[in-house]
């Protein structure tokens, strides 16, 4: 299992356009890739789990990913989330 | 393509009517089995309008219509013997041409009570445990835990219209809460008092005939129908404004008294009928009122007739200290708890073998919803071969003159109540109880009936998709009204490109948006742009307002709703200002996007370009 941090720093947070980026990204890959904020965790591969977090502006969020290519899934999660949401 | 056109071309191209064994229709599919599963042109089929696509499955060959189904299945029935000829082959007797309606009434009832099986299983097992508790006097029936234990299991039964009012609502569209009303007002404090009264009653000067409406379950289910015609029309004439609370205000006026007078006096004297003529057959012939009352008895109960016949037993244990009637009667319970082993034994199912393995263990103590209503009427034959065992039980219990001693609902523990000197009843009764179980779990097994194969089928699939979710076809209804657009052509390409799944999208020319199914809402967004439901039957829905105006943060927004809310069709979720929103340069087009698409095979959007709150506008079918 590998985990990592992110600070979401795009001004209107994780809404739709982002979420489904996330998504479809996390689809690419066979692991499990779950995400995390606020004590809850959702499946990263379902739109409407990922937009049901709420994630706002400045939050923490937390990727888990398990899975026979878990490095490749969280290394492609954490682009798309530097690219379009934070750090 | 009007219906009669679109019937003679899936008649056509399945093969002809000759190719055709039988034909039943669900929600959105024309199920057909054949003769020969080669002859159908599957191409000509799905390219033909009004024809979403067509499907194999379980031996079935489906053809997918969406919501006007029940209008083509009639028209192939206009225009060909189909019907006919199926009803030949399923069922031999005489009345043929009620088949088809009596079929219809189970599938309706079953569906409504499908939502309620879990609970009542639950409540049902509680009820169970309570009756062996006091046999066993590890708790006195008299005393105030058993008070509280027993109330928190038999609420559902007492409280079952309101239930059913919840379900029936549901699923012929009425308001929940104003049909909840309705139910209560059925039970309400006062007028169970006025029933017991015996007094002249009258509302209006029109007589009124009480009966007892709790645990009943058909005068409910017909008053909210009813209730939702009262609805529509009310809604069609009344202004927008106060429609709130007018609608509901007619519908409390008209629904509870109309359903008092109507089905008081027709309840009653149906059941005061069936207990005549039994109390004249038992003089006549006792083998023959067993049978009829041991193959009717659980007809009467979902009908609310049993009522009819519950102070004769109760008035012949009180004056003559006996009674010879109710002994039959339990021989249809043990028939019914027959089927449910019968259904238990035979299927593949695991949900219903689970379902009915537990009802078959409710109903040997006497609790007998959860396997007429879960199991064996929902399947149809095992609740025929139920009435069947339980005439021929019937008849040996009501031949063998056993007499009731006391009362008590008829199961296993209360069996005892039967028990008089020399014994000899008590055998009979023992007997035809025994017959009842084995003939009506032997005849289940051997008719067999129409196991669910779906989710097995589905189950064989997952393993090889990983996708663990079961999809049902659904109906997903406009949440604006406006102009519909295919979604591929909205000027934004996530939507757009379908990325985060299929849909369609409407220009709304109103500001508000409506539930477009009955589910729970998922996403709240605190901009209030973006509204995320996922539906009773699993279809997960974004509705995103208007195109990049999460930049909006809010304005021009008001909100009804919140994270878990529970909605219905139609309710009322976020309003909007579409010219504030247009002059702040945004563009309000707004996608409905069905964000799990890829759990089902087609999702089809309506070919009408102008769409007004409620109309269908997508129709899901789900994977095989």
């Amino acid at each position: 299992m590998k985990e990592q941090n992110f600070t979401i720093t795009a001004d209107t947070g994780v809404h739709a356009r982002p979420a489904t980026l996330l998504v479809n990204k996390a689809g690419q890959f066979e692991s499990e890739v779950e995400i995390s904020y606020n004590e809850k965790t959702v499946n990263l591969k379902s739109i409407m789990g990922v937009m049901s977090l709420g994630i706002p502006k400045g939050a923490e969020i937390k990727i888990t990913t398990t899975g026979t290519d878990e490095e490749e899934a969280l290394k492609g999660v954490e682009e798309v989330i530097k690219e379009h949401l934070g750090e | 393509m009007d219906n009669q056109a679109l019937a003679k071309e899936i008649i056509h191209h399945v093969g002809g009517e000759d190719n055709v064994q039988s034909l039943v229709h669900c929600a959105t599919r024309l199920r057909f089995t054949l003769q020969d599963p080669s002859k159908p042109n599957k191409d000509k089929l799905e390219n033909t309008e009004g024809i979403i696509t067509v499907k194999e499955s379980g031996g079935q060959f489906q053809v997918v219509i969406g919501n006007t189904v029940p209008e083509v299945y009639q028209a192939i029935g206009a225009i060909s013997n189909i019907l006919e000829d199926d009803k030949k082959t399923t069922d031999a007797s005489t009345n043929e041409s009620k088949g088809n309606i009596v079929g219809r009434v189970v599938d309706v009832i079953s569906s409504i009570f499908a939502p309620l099986l879990g609970v009542m299983a639950g409540a049902g097992i509680l009820k169970g445990l309570l009756l062996i508790a006091d046999n066993l006097n590890w708790l006195d029936p008299a005393g105030s835990t058993y008070t509280i234990l027993y109330a928190a299991s038999d609420s559902l039964f007492y409280f079952l219209p309101l239930l059913l009012a919840v379900t029936t609502a549901r699923k012929f569209g009425a308001n929940v809460f104003t049909a909840l009303t309705v139910a209560g007002a059925l039970v309400y404090p006062t007028i169970v008092e006025l029933e017991a009264q015996d007094a002249a009653i009258d509302f209006f000067g029109i007589p009124v005939v009480m009966m007892p409406y709790s645990s009943t379950v058909i005068p409910i289910i017909l008053s909210v129908i009813m209730m939702s015609y009262v609805e529509k029309l009310s809604n069609r004439y009344i202004h927008q404004s106060v429609k709130n609370f007018l609608t509901p205000l007619i519908s409390l006026v008209v629904m509870v008294p109309i359903t008092l007078i109507v089905f008081g006096p027709i309840g009653v004297s149906i059941g005061n009928g069936i207990a005549d003529a039994l109390l004249a057959g038992f003089n006549f012939s006792p083998l023959l009122a067993g049978a009829a009352l041991g193959a009717g008895w659980q007809l009467f109960v979902i009908f609310g007739v049993h009522w009819g016949l519950v102070p004769v037993f109760i008035n012949n244990i009180a004056v003559y200290g006996q009674d010879g009637i109710k002994p039959a009667a339990t021989a249809s319970v043990f028939a019914q708890t027959g089927a449910a082993f019968g259904v238990f034994l035979k299927t593949k199912n695991k949900k219903l073998k689970a379902l009915s393995g537990s009802a078959t263990v409710t109903a040997l103590f006497g609790i007998t919803e959860p396997a007429v209503y879960g199991v064996t009427l929902r399947l149809k034959k095992p609740f025929i071969a139920g009435i069947i065992g339980g005439a021929v039980g019937g008849a040996i219990i009501g031949y063998g003159g056993t007499q009731a001693f006391a009362s008590g609902a008829p199961g296993l523990l209360t069996l005892p109540i039967f028990y008089g000197p020399g014994g000899e009843g008590f055998f009979a009764l023992i007997l035809g109880i025994t017959a009842s179980f084995i003939i009506s779990a032997v005849l289940t097994y051997m008719l067999g009936f129409d196991d669910p194969v779906e989710e097995t089928v589905e189950e064989a699939n997952t393993a090889i998709k990983d996708d663990n979710i079961e999809s049902v076809d659904e109906q997903i209804f406009s949440p604006l009204e406006g102009e519909a657009i295919a979604l591929t052509n909205v000027a934004d390409p996530t939507f757009a490109s379908e990325a985060m799944g299929q849909g369609i999208a409407i220009k709304p020319q109103t500001g508000r948006v409506v539930s477009p199914v009955n589910g729970t809402i998922s996403v709240a967004f605190k901009t209030k742009h973006a509204i995320g439901i996922v539906s009773e039957n699993g279809a997960e829905l974004l509705i995103h307002v208007g195109i990049d105006t999460v930049q909006l943060d809010g304005q021009y927004f008001t909100s009804h709703i919140q994270q878990g809310d529970v909605v219905n069709i139609g309710d009322v979720l976020v309003a909007f200002d579409i010219n504030k929103i247009k002059e702040a340069g945004y563009d309000v087009t707004t996608p409905i996007i069905v964000t799990n698409s890829n759990q089902y095979s087609t999702v089809d959007a309506t070919a009408e370009n102008q769409v007004k709150e409620k109309d269908s506008i997508l129709t899901l079918v789900a994977k095989d």
